[in-house]
Formats: C-alpha cells, structure tokens, sequence
C-alpha cells in the first residue's frame, strides 16, 4: 500500500467517525439504561460491559437480561435473542455491492447494528472504494465503543447520572429519529418510494407506540415492501 | 454468573455475528458469480427495496416518545419538521441532527419550565 493510499484511508477513518457523531446521542442514553437494568437484575457491571461488548445489539440485550432475571429457560433465552436479532440478516446483503474484498469486512460486521447499517448504507455508494474499509471502520469502532462505554457508566454510576441529568437522558435518544430523517430524506424520489417509505414509517410508528417495539421494524418493513411491489406491479399494468 | 450462562452468552453473541456475517459471503458469492453486471445491479430486485424500507421502518419506530406523554409528542413533531428545514437547507448530515435535538430539547424544556 503506498502512502497516498494509506492516508485517504487515515482520513476516511475520521470522516466515518464523524458522521458517527450523531448516533452517540441515541447510543449513550440506551446503553447507560442498559447498564443500569442489567445491574438491577442481578448482573454485575463487569458482566453487563461484557454483554454489551460481544453481543452489541440493543433490544435483544434487554430481553436477554430481563427473561434471565425473570428465570426462564437459558435455550429460550438464546433462541430469543437470535429471533429478535433475525433482522440483521438483510443487512450485509444490502451493502456488499459496495464492499471491496478485504477479509476484515467479515469481522467488521460485528458492528452491523441498525443505526450503523442505516448510515452505511446512504453513505458508502457515495465514497470511492478505497476510502470504504477505513469509513466503515472509523463509524463502527465509535458506535461500539459508545455502547460499551455507555453500559459502563449506566452499570458503574446509572443512578446517578439518570438522578441528576433527567431531562438530558429524555432529549439525547432524539438523535436517532433525527438521523433516520437524514438518511430517508433524499429517498423520497418518487409517488412508489414515497407510499413504500410512508407506509413503514407509520405502520413501524403505531406497532412501537402500542408496546410491539421488537416487531415493529420487521412487519412494517415487509408491509413496505409489499407496497412498492402491489403498486409497481399496478403501474406496469396500466402501461 | 454461572458457567451455563456464559455459554448462553456466547451462543447469542455468536449468532448474532453469523447472522450479520454469512448473508454477506452468500451475496458477494452471488456477486462474484454475476460477475458481468456486478454491483447492485447483481442484487437481487426485494433486497434492494428491503434495505431503504427497513431504514423507514427503523425511523417510524424510533418516533415514539419515551415519555409518552402530549408535549413529547409535539416536542417529536417539532423536532422532525426543524431537522427535515434543516436538511432541505443544508443538505448535510450533522447540522439537521443537531439543530433537531435542540428544537426537540427546548419544547421538552418548556413544558417542564411552565409545570
């Protein structure tokens, strides 16, 4: 590799953990839950941080902690987790057009949560292939380190900081949203994706806020997809 | 933690791995074999739909307020139109996030300021 090149690598690790900023401000506050949660039911923090640093996806966490503390059947347990995990299957899919050969793409996949897919898949078409390893690399180390990081302080001092900071815990999570905004935004190209779209962000929106947040992504994601073909299909039929 | 435990632990975190990893060796596979066409034209036509409306999924599901409650509401609605202004503006990433965070944190402040 000559030096050209492993400087646009050097400055495509910086360009991917700044656009990794934002999701900082969704990650911090959950993982600080998290850390807190996994405690409360009887993990120690050191086990909580361990979670968080090899499983590293959100909401199967949670269940993980809350049926292990609720004594259910550890075989439940592990079958639950890869239930609710199940979704990341389409993610790597979905990007490896854009992926070059390298081998650590398969270890980097490890932080191939839905945050970072989101923001990976908007932003690696639009980077030349050399700078990809090193965008991806810089966005997925801050997104995991801020998860890990932020389970510690939930787990060593969540108390605390929830105590003193209420309403800082209740605005950071609007992060997220905001950058799902951001990336959905210039889809919205025409009537097909803009009924497709529409229809995830609402049928996604009324399972979360009915208590179905774990099956929300999946159902409103297929119902999606069902649109853009019903009405693709409409369209051809018309012509 | 029991040893039982540990191993459920590595199970879900092992999987969880394969299951981000294996779909990327079978589509580069696929890739490679159309190797003519290449890129996303090769993917398949439900993959290349699936991957925006998982994002708009993702983004419906993370509207919902922790707080539950009318002003957080509106606080997301707030903070949703300023972050969409902001984008139309700017067309960036950092700045609409950032300036919808702060409409959404002062509509927040406001409603515990008046209370």
């Amino acid at each position: 590799m000559n030096d050209q090149a492993i400087s646009a690598g050097g400055r495509a690790w910086v360009k991917g953990v700044r656009d990794a900023i934002p999701l900082l401000g969704g990650y911090i506050p959950v993982a600080i839950s998290f850390g807190l949660i996994a405690n409360q039911s009887g993990f120690s923090s050191w086990e909580a941080i361990i979670i968080s640093l090899v499983i590293y996806a959100g909401a199967s966490q949670f269940l993980f902690v809350g049926m292990v503390a609720s004594g259910a059947p550890l075989w439940l347990v592990v079958v639950m987790t890869l239930l609710i995990n199940a979704r990341h299957l389409v993610y790597a899919p979905n990007l490896a057009p854009w992926l070059t050969g390298n081998r650590w793409w398969f270890w980097l996949m490890h932080g191939l949560t839905d945050q970072v897919f989101a923001l990976a898949h908007t932003r690696l078409p639009a980077l030349p292939s050399s700078e990809r390893l090193g965008w991806f690399t810089g966005a997925m180390l801050l997104a995991w380190f801020s998860w890990v990081g932020g389970t510690a302080l939930g787990a060593f001092a969540g108390q605390e900081l929830t105590g003193r900071w209420p309403l800082l815990n209740d605005v950071m999570p609007f992060a997220l949203p905001a950058l799902f905004v951001v990336l959905l935004a210039p889809r919205f190209t025409s009537w097909l994706w803009a009924a497709a779209l529409g229809c995830a962000i609402v049928v996604a929106l009324l399972f979360a806020a009915n208590g179905l947040p774990n099956v929300a992504i999946p159902v409103a994601a297929l119902l999606g997809a069902a649109v853009f073909f019903v009405m693709q299909s409409n369209t051809r039929a018309e012509v | 933690m029991a040893g039982e435990l540990w191993v459920a632990v590595i199970v879900a975190a092992a999987g969880t791995l394969l299951m981000r990893l294996l779909p990327l060796v079978w589509m580069q596979r696929r890739l490679a074999r159309e190797d003519g066409q290449g890129g996303a034209a090769a993917m398949p036509r439900w993959l290349g739909v699936l991957g925006p409306v998982m994002i708009a999924a993702m983004l419906g599901a993370s509207l919902v307020p922790a707080a539950g409650t009318l002003n957080a509401w509106v606080a997301t609605i707030v903070g949703g139109a300023v972050t969409l202004l902001v984008w139309w503006r700017t067309k960036s990433l950092g700045w609409p996030v950032v300036w919808g965070v702060v409409a959404f944190g002062v509509v927040r402040f406001l409603a515990v300021t008046v209370n």
